[in-house]
């Protein structure tokens, strides 16, 4: 009898925490998307409408804000995620070089970045690019608000990004490297390959799984970014760096009453896209390796 | 073949590439740590300068002393009581739990632990909002619990500990069994000292992401006085408004980098070599 207890006195107390702060919320979070709610009162089932204002209203501001949210988002991952597995990419196989010396240390100044707070990162960013004061308008003699002009808005956001998320793949890609073996590129070096022919036909074929496995981490995370258009530009100029999850969070949590049932539907439609995208890739990547 | 090699080209572009990148990653934080030392009539007179002309400490002490609209003493405070918490937390819970599902026998197990698996991986977006809801009812919204608890009921710390208990022969917690000691002790003084190199790992990353995580603290706190420093951050733009007190701005990201960094530079190897643990990733 004692045995059969002792398994759960182990598993169970994660479990339950599991239960209460990720299945709960995550099946609440689909129920209250057909709801109307306020986040104080009863939610109050309304069937399908959110997603009908929100996807085909034209009337509703609900509606351009999640074209114009999921418009941004998906311009953020299409220009985020390529930089964040090319560059790291080409610094783990400079980095891999026999010749190149201070590897670690050089390592190490990609990495750190990504151990700093967005929102610290942000405020030093934007001394960067201040006009005043910052680095690009005195030696650049650049004239732009940056954070107040398009381009330059998405191009200061899509910097910090990659400042801070270059070191996270460079260390998978680092380990991933030094686990291909060297007697592959020794041959084809006895066979006449040069450095190109040797990276696209023994490199990345051999670090495949590390390739699908960052590609899709990367753009899962990309689809949730909040924070760096949060702090730098705060959406604008004129929305046009307002991403969905500013959206979800300011219908559900902004000033005056929450409007959690239509964000909820908001999140879930995102949720959906972020798992297709997901599906699709890991599929379209492991397909095309074999 | 080997005349060539004494002064390989690519070894150059490589170098090339490799010092304008670690060029590009450092110079911010030399930037932002020399600004924060410059007065404030020196920036503004002056505009950039990578080095201050006179180094000074008083935006450190403007921010020091600032304990009603920005109190970056207790930001600091609260990140640390968070961040150490949960570290401690998440390591026990990982631990208890890893040994549960890679080493105890009972009906259901990998079954369970891969439906657990499979249900973390839909989207969290999805439960934001519930999420608030849960600490609203269990009345932690404005307290260190709201950022101490839910987090320890992930799975991907739990997945690693697993995958890296897999690959531990179980003939020592055998043995021990055999020898007649009960779970809890084969618990103690076998498991934890096996799993210490993957909770070490687990553990860092746990402070590193309790510390730097943004959008959470954003919408639980909107007690000043309870808040961690990411989100006390966001407020100091309408603070030390408009870059018109640009030093102190800069200075509290500063202090607020200083842990992270710290924790970095004692414990660098189990940072950089993590993915060893994690041989799943590396393929």
């Amino acid at each position: 009898m004692k045995k059969a207890i002792t398994p759960y006195l182990f598993v169970g107390p994660h479990l339950i925490l599991f239960i209460v702060f990720i299945l709960l919320p995550t099946i609440y979070g689909i129920y209250a998307s057909f709801t109307q709610w306020n986040l104080m009162n009863d939610p109050q089932w309304v069937g399908l409408a959110n997603y009908k204002t929100i996807l085909f209203d034209t009337e509703s501001t609900f509606h351009t804000q999640f074209l114009n949210g999921l418009k941004n988002t998906l311009l953020f991952v299409l220009l985020s995620v390529p930089l964040l597995i090319v560059l790291p990419l080409m610094a783990a196989v400079a980095l891999q070089h026999k010749y190149v010396r201070a590897k670690g240390l050089m390592q190490s100044i990609l990495y750190v970045p990504g151990l700093i707070s967005i929102s610290a990162a942000a405020l030093i960013w934007l001394l960067i690019f201040n006009k005043q004061l910052g680095v690009t308008n005195n030696i650049f003699g650049s004239e732009a608000a940056w954070q107040a002009t398009q381009p330059y808005a998405w191009i200061i956001i899509i910097v910090m990004t990659i400042w801070g998320g270059l070191g996270g793949n460079l260390i998978i890609y680092r380990a991933s490297l030094a686990g291909v073996a060297r007697d592959l590129y020794e041959a084809a070096e006895i066979d006449g390959a040069g450095s190109y022919r040797k990276f696209f036909s023994i490199t990345l074929p051999s670090i495949n799984f590390p390739l699908i496995y960052t590609f899709v981490m990367t753009t899962a995370g990309a689809f949730n970014v909040f924070g760096q258009p949060l702090m730098m530009t705060d959406g604008g100029p004129r929305q046009s760096t307002h991403v969905l999850m500013m959206y979800i969070r300011s219908l559900a949590f902004g000033h005056g009453e929450s409007i959690a049932g239509m964000a909820s539907a908001m999140a879930v439609l995102l949720g959906i896209v972020i798992l297709i995208i997901s599906a699709l890739q890991y599929y379209v990547m492991n397909r095309s390796a074999r | 073949m080997t005349l060539t090699k004494g002064f390989s080209f690519s070894k150059y572009i490589a170098y090339a590439f490799l010092i304008i990148l670690c060029l590009l990653w450092v110079l911010p934080v030399i930037f932002g740590i020399s600004t924060s030392f410059r007065s404030q009539t020196e920036v503004v007179s002056t505009g950039f300068r990578l080095f201050p002309e006179a180094f000074v400490l008083e935006n450190y002490s403007t921010i020091l002393s600032n304990t009603s609209t920005a109190p970056i003493m207790r930001w600091l405070m609260n990140s640390v009581v968070i961040a150490v918490s949960h570290t401690l937390l998440v390591v026990l819970v990982i631990s208890l739990t890893g040994y549960g599902y890679s080493r105890m026998k009972f009906k259901g197990r990998d079954a369970l632990f891969f439906t657990l698996l499979g249900i973390s991986f839909f989207p969290n977006v999805v439960n934001l909002i519930p999420s608030y809801k849960i600490i609203d009812m269990l009345g932690w919204v404005n307290t260190a619990w709201a950022m101490i608890i839910p987090g320890l009921a992930g799975m991907g710390n739990l997945f690693l500990v697993r995958q890296f208990m897999l690959g531990v022969p179980q003939e020592f917690d055998e043995s021990a069994r055999v020898d007649g000691a009960n779970d809890f002790r084969i618990y103690v003084s076998i498991i934890l000292p096996l799993m210490k190199p993957i909770l070490i790992v687990c553990g860092l990353f746990s402070f590193v992401g309790s510390w730097n995580d943004f959008l959470w603290p954003v919408i639980v706190y909107t007690d000043v006085d309870k808040m961690p420093v990411t989100a006390g951050l966001l407020l100091l733009q309408d603070i030390y408004g408009n870059y018109r007190m640009i030093g102190q701005l800069v200075g509290s990201a500063i202090l607020a980098m200083i842990p992270t960094l710290l924790l970095f530079a004692f414990a660098q190897k189990y940072f950089i070599q993590s993915i060893n643990l994690n041989s799943g990733i590396k393929g």
